[in-house]
């Protein structure tokens, strides 16, 4: 992946009293596919109208490939954005939607015949040329979408939660193919969801936001096995997040008990939060567990069993290959190099603001 | 069972509804010209309604204005829309309550108060005030249309349109017009359509001169029978039909099937065109045919059937002014349009007491006799009796003279007519119509007293005011123009009614026989006059002297059939019947018991006017 080509530069937005984004620094690289992914109302789509052009940030700089952007409008901007509910124009044929940049941009006719045969084959709907935008099927307008942003061969491809109105199957179908697509064309996708799967699937690069804020940046390994917080921990699959107390380098006391743990540099009896992903704990006969507990769920999820286990007070998610049914008593092991520790946030506010500064 | 009774029921909803306009359009293919007889189909009456100048020019009014009103509603409505869109939701619902309030509104409330605002600004009304307020009452209708595909609109249209390159103003009209061309069109035909239909609003706010169809229907219509009306009715009937297919059954907002939808959408728009095309067309037409020697506007108001349709092409022709012609039913009406000043016009033919009550009242400007040489031809003792209420003859042309008399029918009435009498004779119980007008039923009572037609003795006035009370027992109608209808179809056998009318009554319907009483009776003299406000005297001069050419007194007495005081004209009279008839022109002796209305001052008319009401004459009908 190349160099930066958007670079935002302490982005704030506020639409009256309300605060969506508050000193935002973000860089996105060439060829990269980078994910802006939170919780609904967290910012996602602010972030990328700025980028897009469609709101001017408070403060701020948007440069892009070297130049300032911040005052550009939308029309001048090398890059085009695939609307969370595709607006198609539809007064108008596939074939005049996929034209519409062209001819603006004064395309002789044939180039123009060119691009749409090319570009509805790339999304797989050839011969929809004369087809009205309204007779399409949700997957299909967006594709078209994605076809009409593509033949003006932008620099960079905005999609805002593009799959959001599909359904599962079509929805990992159109994944794949975004990826594909992305590797033909050779070009930078920012990408918005509020979906973990979708994010970790097609990444390069994820940005967790909460509430304006960004909470981490990384690769999905890195933000999957390496949460910052607990937050993204919390947000990004389901964990086991338990507070407990930093005993001292290494070693961790949670619900009553003391696990050998990796992590040091926290300070010795300094409250911290633990967190433990599901497919992390093992489930082993009560004597040999460093706690015990009783199975109180559980459900067969296809390659794996899912099962709750209340032990010291606390309701364990655990994931296992094996199944112990309802009822059965247990012992709980962690391997130390699983046990991951974050500091406590003291109060909500504080929750939400950005790691990374 | 529950079926049949359900499609009886809707059969007769749909019977309910479109029966009188069945009877009207049967009515408008049939030749005869009395309703209820069938003498078999004809096209007769849309030929005359096409051969009629006058009807053509209220047809041009019409489309222009409903052209230009729509056009302009559908503009301001569009951007209104657009506007109202970006508000919020809570400012969006009261601005949009607001504007559908005046659709809701009663249109006779909304016409005066656009007249009231008009008059009051001093906006003499004109062509523009029809078509402010035209536009102001479709605003509404395109809101209506626009607003639901405002809203349908993805907000983002307008921002993938610059997304993909397009400047606001292209992303504008590529997309946003597009998107919402649907319910732009259907506004714009349904204002098209509301204009055009629109009769209490345009009819408030017109100018003078200024006719539409549904205007020139109404005072057509009360003027009696006349076929190429329903003709015309039918036509419009149609055309806001077909109009309001099309809004209905026109852009199909929710087609599924793609092509389907393009290829309706294409014919839409390919009809649309043809429309647009149509009109400009006859517009086009009508205004070149009109254009060719043109130097000048005349505003002419006339009483209604009071001259010869020809005569004002001849004018036209001859002249080269555009002769914008309207028409008044009574002498009352037409002055207090002067007075308030709410329309104006050059030239006006109001009767000899009215003609008294504006000079009175500095109405009227002085004719400049220079530019009238045809007045040689009227007889002196004319001008003489105009004296009696224009002094000097300084503001007044004598166009018509006529009596008022008794006319009646030799089958009906055995009894010799020669008194006023005669219609209070409880014999002809429901056989006598009376005029719906405070002086000419006055003149029969006072006159069959003794009294003095002009008398302002209140003891004189109550005595024919209970004169009149208790003979309206017996009276079948007062009434204003029906009284020539009913008495040619044998409907009545008594009226009171003008030496004119009696001339084509007995042509109609030879058992007709016209009196003077001889109690006396009111001579009556209408003539030209010009008011001050006038805006152009010489073409109102040279319509007056036009008047008075002997050929054009002719043709417009064989027309009206009212007496000419026009005596090189009556020299021109072919039938010598007619040339020496004593109703048409009756000798010295009925003359002498004969008086003029005078003018019997604001006090006066509001004593007449006072006892009038007690009768109750007018609202009899
Ligand atoms: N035009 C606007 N006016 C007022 N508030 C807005 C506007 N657009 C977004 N917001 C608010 O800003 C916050 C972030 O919105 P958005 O960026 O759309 O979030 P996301 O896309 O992450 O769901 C939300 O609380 C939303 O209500
Ligand atoms: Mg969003």
């Amino acid at each position: 992946m190349g160099n930066k080509l958007i670079d935002l530069q302490g982005i704030s937005k506020s639409y009256g009293k309300h605060m969506v984004l508050d000193d935002l620094n973000l860089y996105i690289r060439e060829n990269e596919f980078l994910t802006l992914l939170g919780p609904s109302g967290c910012g996602k789509t602010t972030t990328l109208r700025i980028i897009g052009g469609f709101e001017s940030p408070d403060t701020g700089r948007v440069v892009f490939d070297g130049q300032d952007i911040t005052n550009l409008p939308p029309n001048k901007r090398h890059l085009n954005t695939v609307f969370q509910k595709y607006a198609l124009f539809t007064h108008m044929t596939i074939a005049e939607n996929i034209a519409f940049g062209l001819k603006i941009k004064g395309k002789s006719k044939a180039y123009i015949d060119d691009k749409i045969k090319y570009a509805l084959k790339l999304v797989n709907l050839d011969g929809f040329e004369n087809r009205m935008a309204d007779s399409l099927s949700g997957g299909q307008q967006q594709r078209i979408a994605i076809a009409r942003a593509i033949v003006n061969e932008p620099k960079v491809l905005l999609l805002d939660e593009p799959l959001g109105a599909l359904d599962l199957k079509l929805r990992q179908d159109m994944q794949y193919e975004l990826i594909r697509l992305k590797n033909e064309l050779g070009i930078t996708f920012v990408f918005v969801t509020h979906d973990q799967e979708e994010a970790l699937t097609m990444s390069d690069t994820i940005v967790v936001m909460n509430q304006g804020y960004i909470q981490q940046v990384g690769t999905p390994e890195n933000i999957y096995n390496e949460p910052e917080n607990a937050f993204v921990a919390d947000f990004i699959g389901d964990s086991n997040i338990i507070p407990g107390t930093m005993i001292e380098d290494e070693l961790v006391e949670f619900l009553g008990t003391k696990f050998k743990c990796v992590d040091k540099g926290f300070g010795n009896n300094k409250p911290v939060d633990v967190v433990i992903r599901p497919e992390d704990v093992e489930l082993v006969t009560p004597d040999k567990g460093t706690i015990k507990g009783v199975v109180t769920h559980l459900i067969f999820k296809g390659v794996h069993y899912e099962m709750e286990v209340m032990a010291n007070g606390y309701e364990w998610l655990v994931q296992s290959t094996k199944m112990s049914p309802v009822g059965t008593e247990v012992g709980i092991k962690v391997d130390p190099f699983n046990i991951q520790i974050m500091n406590k946030p003291e109060s909500e506010d504080e929750e939400a603001v950005g790691v990374d500064e | 069972m529950k079926n049949i009774s359900k499609k009886i029921y809707l059969a007769l909803i749909i019977l309910f509804l479109y029966l009188p306009i069945f009877v009207l359009i049967v009515a408008s293919f049939n030749d005869s010209k009395i309703l209820g007889n069938w003498d078999g189909f004809t096209l007769n009456w849309y030929r005359e309604l096409f051969d009629n100048a006058s009807i053509m020019n209220a047809l041009k009014t019409t489309l222009i204005l409903a052209l230009l009103a729509s056009i302009i509603a559908t503009v301001l409505g569009t951007l209104a829309c657009l506007t109202i869109s970006k508000m919020k939701k809570s400012t969006r619902t009261i601005i949009m309550s607001i504007t559908n309030i005046p659709m809701l509104n009663a249109e006779i409330v909304t016409a005066l108060a656009f007249m009231l605002l008009f008059v009051g600004l001093g906006i003499s009304l004109s062509f523009s005030t029809v078509l402010i307020a035209h536009v102001t009452f479709c605003i509404p209708y395109v809101v209506l249309n626009v607003m639901p595909k405002v809203s349908q609109m993805d907000n983002n249209m307008y921002e993938a349109a610059l997304d993909l390159g397009a400047t606001p103003f292209q992303a504008f009209y590529k997309v946003t017009i597009p998107e919402i061309m649907p319910g732009v069109l259907s506004g714009f035909l349904m204002s098209f359509t509301m204009s055009l239909d629109d009769f209490i609003i345009t009819h408030f706010t017109r100018g003078s001169g200024i006719d539409t169809l549904s205007t020139k229907i109404y005072t057509s219509v009360r003027k009696g029978i006349q076929p190429e009306m329903y003709a015309l009715s039918t036509i419009l009937f149609v055309t806001v039909f077909v109009l309001l297919f099309l809004v209905n059954y026109g852009p199909s907002t929710k087609a599924k099937k793609s092509v389907t939808t393009f290829v309706f959408k294409s014919k839409m728009r390919v009809a649309m065109v043809t429309a647009v095309v149509l009109i400009f067309g006859v517009v086009g037409y009508f205004a070149l045919k009109d254009d060719k020697n043109y130097i000048g506007d005349l505003y002419v108001y006339n009483w209604g059937e009071y001259i010869d349709p020809e005569v004002i092409e001849l004018f036209e022709e001859e002249t080269g002014y555009k002769v914008h012609y309207e028409e008044f039913e009574t002498n009352e009406e037409m002055y207090a349009i002067i007075a308030k000043g709410a329309r104006s016009y050059d030239v006006i033919c109001p009767s000899d007491y009215m003609v008294e009550k504006m000079i009175q009242n500095e109405l009227l400007a002085e004719i400049d006799y220079s530019n009238v040489p045809n007045l040689q031809y009227i007889g002196e003792q004319y001008m003489t009796s105009a004296e009696g209420f224009d002094p000097g003859n300084k503001y007044c042309v004598p166009y018509t003279w006529g009596t008022v008399g008794i006319m009646y029918n030799k089958t009906m009435v055995d009894d010799e007519v020669n008194s006023w009498s005669i219609l209070f004779d409880e014999k002809y119980e429901g056989q006598i119509l009376m005029q719906a007008s405070v002086r000419d039923a006055y003149c029969v009572a006072l006159s069959y007293l003794g009294y003095s037609i002009n008398t302002l003795d209140e003891d004189e006035l109550k005595e024919a005011t209970d004169l009149l009370i208790s003979q309206k027992p017996i009276v079948q109608a007062y009434v204003i123009d029906q009284v020539r209808d009913k008495m040619i179809k044998n409907a009545a056998a008594l009226a009171v009614i003008y030496s004119g009318e009696a001339i084509y009554m007995q042509e109609e319907n030879p058992n007709l026989e016209y009196v003077v009483p001889d109690e006396g009776s009111n001579v009556w003299i209408d003539g030209w006059v010009i008011p001050k406000d006038c805006q152009n005297k010489e073409a109102a001069e040279a319509w007056i002297n036009f008047m008075c050419d002997p050929e054009i007194a002719l043709m417009n007495f064989e027309y009206i059939t009212y007496s000419t005081p026009n005596e090189a004209s009556r020299e021109l009279i072919e039938d010598e019947a007619i040339r020496n008839s004593q109703i048409a022109f009756p000798d010295d002796a009925v003359l002498s018991r004969c008086h003029v209305y005078n003018y019997l001052g604001k006090e006066g008319d509001e004593l007449y006017d006072y006892y009038w009401t007690m009768v109750g004459g007018a609202s009899s009908e």
